[in-house]
C-alpha cells in the first residue's frame, strides 16, 4: 500500500528527500498540464511550474496535513497564477499568441477524430480563464467542488456555477463538431 | 456533483496530447528538494552540532567576569571615613616598614639634615605617624622610670627636625603632606592622639620632674612628642621656665641642645635673657 501524500509530505519535512521524490512523481504531470493549459505558454508554464514546487519546497516547515495534499498543491499552483495574471493584466484573458501544443490545429492534416480533440482542446483554451482553472482543478487534481472552491479562495457555489458553466460549453463546442 | 462531471468529456479531455515536463525540468527541482532536505531548518533553537560547547563557554565567560566584577567593587568599597585618607596612611605605613624612604622631604632639608643625620633620620621617619610613636613609646615605657631626664632628652631628639615643617622656618613643599597627615589619621585615634598631645603637652610645659611621673602613661608622652613636636618659641619658653625655676643645669642641657639644632636660631634680646639667665 502506497503512503498517502500527506504522510510523504511529513516525512519530507523531517528530512527524507526520498519522500518528496514519491510525491513529485504523483503529482508531477498532472500539475503540470494544469499550469500548461491554465497560461498557454510552455516558458511561462515551465517558470511557473518550477516556481510552484519551490514554494512547496520552501513551505516545507510549515506543512500541517489539514487538507488533502492535493488541495494544498493545488492551492499554491493557484497564487501562482493569479500573481502571474496580475503580473500580464488581462492579457491571459486573451487567447492570442498561445503556442501549447495543440492549440493551433491545423484541421486539414487531421482525421476526423483529431479534428474533434482540436475542437475540444480549442474550447479549453476559450474558457474564461477561472472556468477553465474549475475544470483543470477538477479534471486534473482531482478536486471536488469544495476543494476547488477552498484552492481558489470562493465559496462552494462559485465553485460550482464555474466549473457547470466551464462543462456546457465544452460539451457544446463538442456537439458543434 | 453529476452535473459537474462527464464521463464523456473527461476522456475527450484525456485524450489531448499527454504533455510532461521535460526531465531537466524534473531533475532542477528534484535536486532543489534534496539540497533542502539536508539543510536543516530554521535555527529557531541554539545548534546541536559541534559548536554547541561554544555557547557555554561563551556563557560561563560571562557569569565569571560579572563574579569578578561584582567580588571586586564589594572589596573597593571605601570606607567614607577612610575613602578621604587612604594614600596618606598607606604610606605611613610604607616609610615605617622603610619601603618609602622620604627623600624628597630630606633633600629639601639639607641643613637640619646635616646637622642631626642619625636623629633627625629617625625622627623623620617615626615623628608623623602616631601609631607608631605609640608603638615607640610602649618600647620605651619600659625604661621610663628614674631615667627620665635622659629618656626625655631622647625623645625630644625625635621632633627636632619637624619643626622645621613649621612657620618659623620655611616649609618644604613636601612638608604639607606630612603635616597633613600627621592631622589626618584613623577619626577615633585623632582624636585620642589630640587629646593626648594637648595634656602631654601642658606636662611637659610645666616641670622636667613631672615628665618622669607621666612616665606612668609613657605612650602618651611619646606619641605626643613625636606627633606634635614643639616649635622653637615652646622649646625656649620651657628652657625659660626650667631657668625661672632654677633648673640651670637643665636649662643649659636643653638650651645646648636647642642650639644644636637650631643653629641660625636667633633670639631675640628678650629671650635670650630669659633662656640664658643673664
Amino acid at each position: 500500500m502506497e503512503a498517502p501524500d500527506e504522510q510523504l509530505m511529513l516525512a519530507y519535512r523531517d528530512g527524507n528527500a526520498a519522500a518528496f521524490e514519491t510525491l513529485y512523481a504523483r503529482h508531477r504531470a498532472r500539475l503540470y498540464r494544469f499550469v500548461l493549459r491554465s497560461v498557454k505558454s510552455r516558458a511561462v508554464g515551465e517558470e511557473l511550474f518550477q516556481e510552484i514546487w519551490m514554494r512547496v519546497i520552501e513551505a516545507r516547515a510549515r506543512y500541517t496535513p489539514q487538507a488533502r495534499f492535493t488541495t494544498w498543491l493545488y492551492t499554491i499552483a493557484h497564487n501562482h497564477l493569479v500573481d502571474h495574471w496580475r503580473k500580464r493584466g488581462l492579457s491571459l484573458v486573451s487567447l492570442e499568441g498561445d503556442d501549447t501544443p495543440g492549440a493551433s490545429p491545423d484541421p486539414a492534416d487531421h482525421a476526423a477524430a483529431r479534428e474533434s480533440l482540436a475542437r475540444f482542446a480549442a474550447a479549453l483554451e476559450a474558457l474564461p480563464p477561472l472556468q477553465r482553472e474549475a475544470f483543470l482543478l477538477h479534471e486534473e487534481g482531482g478536486l471536488s467542488i469544495g476543494e476547488i472552491a477552498a484552492a481558489t479562495k470562493t465559496n462552494e457555489e462559485a465553485a460550482k456555477s464555474r466549473l457547470r458553466y466551464a462543462i456546457a460549453k465544452l460539451k457544446a463546442a463538442m456537439s458543434d463538431g | 456533483m453529476a452535473e459537474e462531471h462527464d464521463p464523456k468529456l473527461s476522456r475527450h479531455y484525456r485524450s489531448l496530447e499527454p504533455i510532461e515536463p521535460p526531465p531537466a525540468l524534473d531533475q532542477a527541482i528534484l535536486a532543489a528538494a534534496r539540497r533542502a532536505a539536508d539543510r536543516p531548518h530554521a535555527p529557531l533553537v541554539a545548534p546541536a552540532g559541534r559548536h554547541r560547547w561554544y555557547y557555554g563557554l561563551a556563557a560561563a565567560a560571562v557569569l565569571m567576569f560579572a563574579v569578578a566584577l561584582t567580588l571586586h567593587m564589594e572589596r573597593e568599597r571605601p570606607d567614607p571615613e577612610a575613602a578621604a585618607e587612604p594614600a596618606p596612611q598607606l604610606r605611613l605605613e610604607r616609610e615605617l616598614r622603610g619601603v618609602i624612604k622620604r627623600a624628597p622631604e630630606a633633600e629639601s632639608q639639607p641643613a637640619a639634615k646635616s646637622q642631626a643625620p642619625a636623629a633627625s633620620a629617625d625622627a623623620e621617619r617615626f615623628a608623623p605617624d602616631p601609631q607608631a610613636g605609640a608603638r615607640e613609646a610602649n618600647r620605651l615605657a619600659d625604661h621610663a622610670t628614674a631615667t627620665a631626664p635622659q629618656e626625655r632628652s631622647r625623645v625630644a631628639q625625635a621632633p627636632k627636625p619637624v619643626p622645621q615643617a613649621t612657620p618659623a622656618s620655611p616649609p618644604a613643599p613636601q612638608a604639607a603632606p606630612t603635616d597633613e597627615m600627621r592631622s589626618r589619621p584613623a577619626p577615633a585615634q585623632r582624636a585620642k592622639v589630640e587629646a593626648e598631645a594637648k595634656a602631654a603637652a601642658r606636662r611637659e610645659a610645666n616641670a622636667g620632674q613631672e615628665y618622669a611621673a607621666s612616665a606612668a602613661a609613657p605612650s602618651m608622652n611619646r606619641v605626643v612628642t613625636p606627633a606634635a613636636p614643639e616649635n622653637p618659641e615652646r622649646w625656649l619658653e620651657r628652657i625659660a621656665e626650667l631657668r625661672s625655676r632654677g633648673k640651670h643645669a637643665e636649662a643649659d642641657k636643653e638650651l645646648a641642645e636647642f642650639r644644636r639644632v637650631y643653629p641660625n636660631y636667633r633670639l631675640s634680646e628678650v629671650m635670650r635673657e630669659r633662656v640664658e639667665g643673664r
